[in-house]
């Protein structure tokens, strides 16, 4: 064999996928079509966000590349919903995009084991019997051999572009579509489908008139993505929100019969939760205008996005439109708004760990696979990679449970329930979602991801640093006690509430809403040593320790579930009393536990039960 | 779906005799570390605990919430896997009194005991391989219990109007719980503005349900019983049809105030219904001051009942005094009874129901109108029926307590994403009784409603 592994494509699923596998000493070919759009932010330039700021730092605490980009890049941080809860709050940072690109391609050229190569697969080498890899052919017929293969090909498969009337054969506008590739596939006989998405316009940032708009800066504080970092000296921009308004909406109305998406060109479906600026206006009728946020796109970049109003509407509609909004009259656009449709593989027929049932040492991540988002692609990416190498060890395959991680809820749908739009990560996903706290994910991962050998020593030591002094601050709460004394130099406000809980032990107290950790600085040196983000999780465990034990007895019986394993290669026609319709559902997606047999949608639970008795009986 | 209908462990609990009346009755547990859990429920010489398997022990089972006494039984603890299921079970030996069978059921569900599904026993004895049928049998077993067809039937036990009204609070929390997923999947400036949490919705919710609790007829026959008022003209023969009524039944509590000129009441079952039975001062125009008093109070207390049993005397037969007191009543409500009847030379009005509390003749159909009147004539048919609908006002109250501690969790100022717990909990009880509703459901929801996304 040429190589150990080959990782196909250079997005956020590849990068990952290519780096997780040279780390872990696996010689392996990085194929994509240009090296220089290693790790570009295709759509809007920031990373992070609600559940997805939660992804990014999973992909950390595992060993991954994201957070690490993201907190060199940025040119914005902002911790989104302070107000709505621990559980939701989230990191969301925007992103110097040319950055953000060249250093993922510096780090990919860095890395030891790891062969960049610049050309276009465009067929798979299988063995003999036809299911187990061996290979890639590319474009220029050049023929690579390796044992596991990473399949991460975002929208550039048979993807297409279209703006008005005008569509071109890319997957990028401006980049060429991978072609063949999605034939091949359909011919080996994977289920391909066609998935929808969209971008606006980019903007030149000189025609713009800002003082039009409202100013929306980033937070002062930056809390880093990554674990490994204490802090994050970035300079920092801001952007502006301004408004569609009914004129806005009248040329859209006018001209929407010029929308491939309305004038039935584009088959493939599109992302409910980010509609495109003509879905927003016929949709919702009611509403007189739409947030559109203008986002730079980098420090050393007039270009800037409009966050909000992608469209595919033909240019010069797209310009009529935008000139409407206020601070955009003499706007002028570098490129303009469009819509690519692309193939997708049904991520039903993976198994849990990213791998093809069809095809042996065959894994797929990504876009893909069905879901939209970098974060989303980075997670796959580097799980395909950390189970590609555990596939070429011999070992067996790192599953994350769905109490574990969004990453694990995120590929649990995805292999149980497939999808019908660009998949995307929710908090609402997720059941437990009060355990997948941003702040938590190395607390979740970092000792998997030691076990399996990613996770640099730096990183693992500061983990168990973090361990070990918030239970040192966790005992002490627990053991001192408020006292009269203590309180005494404390203000007005803050010292009426704390009166009420003297002779309460400090942890009692930070139960109670008005008090914060904080408060506790002045009174213990330990505390006051302790960082501030070490501090909030410490306090965050306790204030909502009562619904996190609620949730953790629901993750006790979910996890019972997740136990009782299904034969890999269970034949379901031996089963008596099972509902034809159970039965089907059960062979297409063969779940590798009763739990997933329970989340496929549609299966009685009676059929579940017989399975049950039917696995019971076996033992 | 919800994957802890087949967690198969948990402690559960249930009636192994079937509901009614009856002079003992077995309720059942089973689980890992059940025995455990009961243990601080039992008051006797022996700590359950501690106890071997094969035991009995003499006790008392206690309320953990009150403290109080619920009833004197006897203790039967078994060890694993020497049991029916083949896990640590403990079944409960106790009187069939339906106020004590549904305060130890209680009991266990403080404890954290769940109610078992039908079937679930079984199932669990046959997973832990003690169970010796052939699967087929098995399998049959569950899938009667589980299988859409079962859902159909306990569906159909809740009249279409119930069945509706939760289906409509359903929807209404489903809303809810929409609008809080929104503002936590988009951020601060993301979100529709319009998608608001305002309490005023769940407060809907909650009178809905609760008025729905209170309609529930069964659940509340069963444990509050009905009441039922025996009335009529001066010696109509009231006293002689209660005592008669008393004796075929045994009365559980039986408490006499005064003379008939205030009222008497007692505390009998009629096939397996609980009923409170007054008789009351009769009916006349009465310058005595004490027996006014009485006769206004036997007013105040036909006006609470559920059941009004109207005695004529069949010597008499139907005066005009008779017919103006019936036009008073709640036609609903009523049951007319012609009293005497074994001497009565009238002939007997076809709505009439022919009673001699001499003989005892006409008694049986006296008692099958009052169980038919309580609204719980499908009790008798069915015993697993009950347990169906006590399973429904148990999940009805556990939304109304979700929902409650929702509202408290917002006045608290929690944040949204544990208030969402709650709510969440919620839809997951109602869920039980109509069908779930899927996180897929609730992002429908979300994208319909609202406009989203950058």
């Amino acid at each position: 064999m040429d190589f150990d592994a080959i990782v196909i494509g250079g997005g956020h699923a590849g990068i990952e996928a290519g780096l997780a596998l040279a780390r872990l000493s696996y010689r392996t070919l990085f194929i994509t079509q240009n090296v220089d759009t290693i790790g570009k932010l295709s759509c809007n330039p920031a990373v992070g966000g609600l559940s997805k700021g939660n992804i990014v730092r999973e992909v950390d605490a595992l060993g991954g590349e994201m957070a690490n980009l993201i907190d060199s890049t940025m040119i914005q941080f902002r911790m989104l919903n302070k107000s709505r809860g621990p559980a939701v709050q989230a990191p969301r940072a925007q992103a110097d995009k040319f950055a953000y690109n060249q250093l993922a391609k510096w780090t990919l050229e860095r890395q030891d084991n790891l062969q960049l190569f610049q050309d276009t697969v465009t067929d798979f080498i299988l063995n003999s019997r036809g299911n187990k890899i061996e290979g890639v052919i590319t474009e220029r017929g050049r023929r690579f051999t390796a044992n596991a293969v990473v399949l991460t090909t975002g929208t550039f498969l048979e993807g297409m572009i279209f703006i008005g009337d005008y569509t071109s054969v890319s997957g990028r506008i401006g980049e060429p579509a991978a072609l063949g590739l999605g034939v091949n596939l359909r011919k080996m006989g994977f289920s391909v489908g066609r998935l929808k998405t969209g971008t606006p316009a980019r903007v030149r940032k000189g025609s713009l008139d800002f003082s039009k708009m409202e100013r929306q800066d980033g937070d002062g504080e930056i809390i880093p993505f990554s674990f490994s970092r204490d802090n994050v000296e970035r300079p920092q921009l801001p952007c502006h929100i301004t408004y569609t308004n009914e004129k806005t909406h009248q040329v859209i109305r006018d001209n929407i019969g010029r929308s491939p998406l309305f004038g039935g060109k584009i088959s493939g479906k599109g992302p409910r939760y980010c509609p495109s600026i003509e879905d927003k206006v016929v949709r919702f009728p009611d509403k007189l205008r739409h947030q559109v946020f203008v986002e730079p796109e980098g420090l050393e970049s007039e270009e800037m996005y409009l966050n909000g109003i992608s469209s595919s509407l033909p240019e010069d509609v797209q310009e009529a439109f935008l000139k409407t909004l206020p601070g955009l009259e003499k706007v002028e656009v570098i490129r303009p708004g469009y819509a690519v449709e692309y193939d997708f593989i049904d991520p039903r027929q993976l198994k849990p760990y990213l791998m093809t049932k069809k095809i042996e040492g065959l894994f797929v991540a990504g876009q893909t696979n069905g879901t939209s988002g970098y974060e989303e692609a980075a997670c796959q990416g580097l799980m395909a990679g950390i189970n590609a190498s555990l596939y070429l060890a011999g070992r067996g395959p790192f599953v994350l449970g769905r109490t574990e991680a969004y990453t694990g809820v995120l590929i649990d749908d995805l292999v149980t329930l497939g999808t019908e739009e660009p998949y995307r990560m929710f908090t609402s996903r997720a059941e437990h979602r009060l355990s997948l706290r941003h702040d938590t994910a190395d607390r979740r991962l970092m000792p998997k991801s030691k076990e399996i050998g990613l996770l640099r020593n730096e990183a693992w030591e500061k983990f168990q640093e973090k361990l070990s002094r918030t239970d040192e601050v966790r005992e002490l709460l627990r053991q001192r006690r408020v006292t009269e004394s203590e309180i005494k130099t404390v203000d007005g406000a803050l010292y009426t509430v704390l009166k009420k809980h003297i002779g309460k032990t400090y942890e009692q107290t930070i139960k109670d809403p008005d008090v914060t950790i904080e408060t506790f600085r002045d009174f213990d040196d330990v505390i006051d040593r302790t960082s501030k983000e070490w501090l909030s999780l410490v306090e965050l465990d306790i204030k909502y320790e009562g619904y996190i034990d609620r949730q953790e007895r629901q993750v006790k019986r979910f996890e019972k579930m997740e136990k009782m394993k299904i034969p890999e290669n269970f034949n379901y026609d031996t089963v008596d009393g099972i509902s034809t319709e159970s039965r089907q559902k059960f062979k297409a997606v063969m779940p590798a536990t009763i739990g997933q047999a329970t989340r496929i949608s549609g299966v009685r639970n009676s059929d579940i039960a017989v399975l049950m008795i039917y696995l019971g009986r076996k033992k | 779906m919800k994957y802890y209908e087949y967690d198969t462990d948990d402690m559960i609990a249930a009636l192994a005799t079937p509901w009614g009346e009856s002079a003992l009755a077995v309720i059942r547990t089973s689980g890992d570390g059940c025995i455990e859990a009961l243990s601080p429920c039992f008051r006797g010489k022996d700590n359950l605990s501690g106890s071997d398997g094969y035991s009995l022990h003499f006790g008392r089972i206690i309320d953990p919430g009150t403290g109080n006494t619920v009833d004197q039984v006897v203790a039967g603890v078994y060890r694993k896997p020497k049991s029916y299921t083949g896990q640590d079970m403990v079944e409960i030996f106790c009187h069939g009194s339906m106020p004590g069978i549904t305060g130890i059921l209680d009991a266990l569900r403080n404890t954290g005991f769940r109610d078992a599904a039908p079937g679930e026993f079984t199932l669990r004895a046959f997973l832990n391989g003690k169970m010796d049928l052939t699967g087929a049998e098995a399998v049959n077993e569950i899938i009667r219990a589980k299988s859409p067809q079962a859902m159909g039937l306990a569906l159909e036990r809740l009249s279409g109007s119930v069945f509706n009204s939760i289906n409509s609070i359903k929807a209404l929390v489903s809303g809810i719980l929409a609008e809080i997923e929104l503002q936590l999947d988009y951020a601060e400036d993301e979100a529709d503005p319009e998608a608001v949490l305002s309490t005023g919705k769940i407060e809907t919710a909650i009178s809905g349900l609760k008025e729905l609790a209170s309609t529930y007829r069964i659940g509340k026959v069963i444990q509050e019983g009905v009441r039922a008022v025996l009335t009529g003209r001066t010696n109509a023969g009231k006293s002689s049809l209660f005592n008669l009524l008393n004796r075929a039944e045994r009365a559980i509590v039986s408490e006499y105030h005064g003379t008939t000129r205030d009222y008497i009441e007692s505390l009998l079952v009629i096939s397996g219904i609980p009923v409170k039975l007054y008789d009351t001062a009769g009916i006349r125009v009465s310058d005595h001051p004490v027996e006014a008093e009485g006769i206004k109070k036997s007013g105040e207390i036909i006006e609470a009942s559920d059941i009004i049993i109207y005695l004529v005397d069949g010597c008499d037969g139907l005066t005009a005094e008779d017919r103006k007191r019936i036009d008073l009543f709640d036609r609903k409500k009523l049951i007319k009874v012609w009293n005497k009847s074994d001497i009565s030379t009238k002939e007997i009005p076809e709505d009439y129901i022919a009673v001699s509390s001499l003989t005892g003749s006409g008694l049986d159909d006296l008692e099958k109108e009052i169980v038919s009147r309580a609204g719980a004539e499908n009790i008798m048919l069915d015993d697993r029926a009950v347990i169906d609908s006590q399973r429904q006002k148990t999940l009805i109250d556990s939304a109304l307590l979700s929902l409650e501690n929702s509202l408290s969790a917002i006045r608290g100022s929690m944040p949204l994403d544990v208030v969402a717990v709650d709510i969440k909990e919620a839809l997951d009880s109602l869920g039980e009784i109509t069908g779930e509703i899927t996180t897929a459901d609730i992002l429908d929801l979300m994208f319909s409603r609202f406009c989203v996304g950058k």
